[in-house]
């Protein structure tokens, strides 16, 4: 799990754009009749990072992608990728998978990659090339031959991850990447995306798994109702709440919990509690306190998790911590 | 465009490989040439030797009405010209009747000859006593109804056998009598543009339908099959991912004419089918050999074919896009095939007065132009400015269409939801024009 850690961010890596970054939004909107799905959202993503938008369901996540990769157009706002204005030229630079993964099902899965490559740009003998190679790596080449309904859905899942990638896309846009495979296959292409991060492509992501996301990306914005909770660089983001959560593992009196002198709010996960402490509460208070009424195995001063600090974000009125917006 | 090849290449390989197309494509020419077939067949089947007996007093008379019937199939055939199909059944008279006279007209010998028509020993009795025929009124008894092809049969037997009796009853010898009743036979000839071919209306009418009818089933078949498509992309959400590469305008594009493609595949295959095991066959048979087709007959119904079902797949591809399971799209569709269906109903005032007023301006109506104009082009070349006109609208409405239905296309195919209202789909192409 330690492996898990984001990677170096590559200071010098390929540059394919001008200082706007890889993605670019500025105010961009987006309703469906009335129902407002993406709301004054702004956001950067650099070259050769990996960027996650996360949010809980409905928040706008899947409205933002489609954006960022022209399928739908935003109501306001502009979007430019790779230092300019979005256009069709840009699609091939692009890959996307889509989070309701969609293949042919009567296509065989060998023919169904080189069309998704085709239309990429690819020519078929290239597509042939990389599709093979590929699917040796996903342990798919005893089945290139078969037709996509006779895989297994994992399997379709990694097709479809092939399919984005075949094509060695600047921008890899990934709805949900991780829904629905199992562990083995999730290591699988989450070393494919550090990998990929690694020789500079641009990886943007969206999950409502924080787990996944504090792990893997440099990057995030938070989206709640369509509008940016926070925005910008996760280390920056965790250090700007400070060590200010405690981890307490404990059997007994749980009403230390309620001084609300020391403890701001708490989240119980049934193994421990997260505690998140009152402004200017000394941790030496809480812990005299806690180890008064309760065994305690575990009690650890750390900076919040993710979860955490989306809960908390949530909570509060949406305030941008990346500085530059603030739309109370 | 390198897009849109690469979808119109899928879309036509995809189908044209399946097990359905094969089928389809062979079974087709199966079931035209059975139902063309069955029916002649069917009243050859039914037809095994008739056993019928004529009650007459005079045994001369009755030997005399035995010959003609035997005979008869050659002269009665100019007569009822006007029911072609019956007249292509028939087997030789010998093989189809045994006729016994019976010189006995009494009611005794009635009762028996009853007697054995209701146990089959016979198949039925005529009965021409001297009273019958003074009267002008004879019976033909028989089992079954179905006996309405000897019955027409055999009045027009007996009137020409009468009529010679009576003739020479009169003093005229028999080759005079003969003379005085040879029938006239009314030949067609179609003039057109000074050349003049051979054929009753009653071929052309047929090709017109056949005709037709091949080219309403092709547009609804591949219509329809445009939809589901859409449908099947939407459901298992392979659109997103082509969006990703393509515009919907290529993808619909690549779609309309890949299905198209697999369309005019299926019908030249058709075609040299028909060619190859039909035409040799309609040779054969004196009424089907009206039904050769002109080249620019075959030319006219592929482009009709190939507009018509753009016309109307461009139509279903929209259901297709707003609509999210087939139960929908089939309600929706009844709107399209209205016209379709309408043209169709509309084809017998046009085959029968292609230049109406009236007609002319319907058939260049674009919804209506795929079956009327291409029905007139077969019955009676119209002016080439009617054609031409015809043309650039159906092609105008086409484009107008395709414009318009790729807008709303572009945002259907998104919609998992539940169905657009109208307000919504004119907000779409308003939204989409921008």
């Amino acid at each position: 799990m330690a492996s898990t850690q984001p990677p170096a961010l590559p200071s010098s890596s390929t540059q394919h754009s001008g200082a706007g970054g890889t993605v670019q939004l500025t105010n961009v909107r987006k309703c469906y009749g009335d129902f407002v799905a993406v709301e004054n959202l702004s956001l950067s993503i650099k070259p050769g990072r990996i960027y996650g938008l996360l949010g809980p369901n409905g928040a706008g996540k899947t409205s933002t992608l489609r954006m960022i990769i022209g399928i739908i157009v935003p109501d306001s706002g502009q979007i430019s990728v790779f230092g300019e204005t979005l256009k069709l030229a840009h699609k091939d630079r692009f890959g996307y998978l889509p989070e309701e993964r969609g293949l042919y099902k009567k296509m065989k899965v060998l023919e169904h990659l080189l069309l998704l490559a085709q239309l990429k740009g690819l020519s078929a003998n290239e597509a042939l090339k990389r599709a093979r190679s590929w699917c040796d790596r996903f342990e798919l080449s005893a089945w290139t031959g078969k037709k996509v309904e006779e895989l297994s859905k994992g399997m379709q899942q990694k097709v479809q991850f092939i399919g984005a990638v075949l094509h060695d896309p600047e921008l890899i846009v990934m709805d949900e990447p991780f829904s629905g495979l199992d562990p083995a296959s999730t290591v699988v292409l989450k070393d494919v995306l550090l990998e990929l991060a690694k020789s500079g492509k641009t990886i943007l992501l969206s999950t409502h798994g924080m787990d996944q996301a504090e792990k893997l990306c440099h990057s995030i914005c938070l989206v709640n109702h369509g509008r940016a909770v926070l925005e910008g660089d996760l280390s920056q983001i965790k250090a700007g709440y400070g060590k200010c959560n405690v981890q307490i593992k404990y059997d007994g009196d749980a009403r230390f919990l309620q001084e609300s002198r020391l403890v701001q709010s708490f989240n119980d996960y049934g193994n421990y509690v997260e505690v998140r402490l009152a402004p200017g509460a000394d941790t030496q208070e809480l812990l005299k306190l806690a180890s008064a009424g309760a065994r305690l195995s575990k009690f650890e001063v750390m900076e919040p998790s993710l979860e955490e600090i989306f809960i908390d974000a949530v909570s509060k009125p949406a305030v941008s911590q990346s500085a530059e917006k603030s739309n109370a | 465009m390198r897009n849109m090849w690469l979808i119109i290449r899928r879309e036509y390989l995809e189908r044209v490989r399946t097990r359905s197309f094969l089928i389809l494509t062979l079974l087709v020419p199966g079931i035209m040439t059975v139902v063309m077939m069955l029916p002649a067949k069917l009243a050859t089947m039914s037809e095994k030797t008739q056993r019928l007996v004529v009650v007459t007093s005079t045994p001369q008379f009755g030997e005399m009405v035995r010959q003609r019937f035997l005979s008869a199939t050659t002269d009665t055939d100019q007569d009822d010209e006007e029911s072609p199909d019956a007249n292509s059944a028939k087997k030789k008279p010998e093989e189809e009747y045994s006729i016994d006279v019976d010189a006995n007209p009494t009611e005794a010998e009635r009762a028996v000859l009853r007697d054995k028509v209701s146990s089959e020993a016979i198949d039925g009795y005529l009965w021409l006593s001297d009273d019958a025929i003074a009267s002008g009124k004879v019976t033909w008894t028989s089992r079954n109804m179905a006996g309405f092809g000897e019955r027409s049969h055999l009045s027009a037997i007996l009137n020409r056998i009468l009529q010679y009796q009576r003739l020479s009853a009169n003093g005229l010898t028999t080759d005079k009598a003969e003379q005085l009743l040879k029938p006239v036979k009314v030949e067609a000839v179609r003039l057109e543009h000074g050349k003049e071919s051979k054929g009753g209306g009653g071929g052309k009418f047929l090709e017109v339908v056949v005709m037709v009818m091949l080219l309403y089933m092709a547009v609804l078949l591949y219509g329809i099959s445009v939809m589901r498509s859409v449908l099947e992309e939407k459901t298992s959400r392979i659109l997103e991912v082509l969006l990703s590469s393509a515009t919907s305008t290529q993808l619909m594009a690549g779609k309309l004419l890949g299905v198209g493609a697999v369309g005019l595949t299926q019908i030249l295959v058709w075609v040299v089918i028909a060619g190859v095991f039909a035409l040799p066959a309609m040779a054969m048979q004196p009424s089907f050999s009206e039904l050769q087709i002109p080249i620019g007959v075959l030319l006219a119904f592929a482009i009709f074919f190939l507009l018509g079902y753009l016309l109307y797949s461009t139509m279903y591809a929209t259901i297709g896009a707003i609509t999210t399971t087939e139960q929908e799209g089939q309600q929706l569709q009844f709107f399209i095939v209205i016209p379709l269906v309408l043209s169709v109903f509309m084809l017998a005032p046009v085959v029968r007065s292609p230049d109406a007023p009236l007609v002319v301006w319907l058939s260049m109506v674009p919804f209506f132009a795929p079956v009327l104009m291409y029905a007139r082009i077969v019955v009676q070349t119209p002016p080439l400015w009617q054609i031409a006109l015809c043309l650039t609208l159906l092609v105008a409405t086409i484009a107008g269409l395709l414009v318009l239905c790729a807008r709303i296309y572009r945002i259907g195919i998104l919609i998992y939801g539940k169905r657009p209202n109208l307000p919504e789909i004119l907000k779409w192409l308003k939204y989409a024009k921008a």
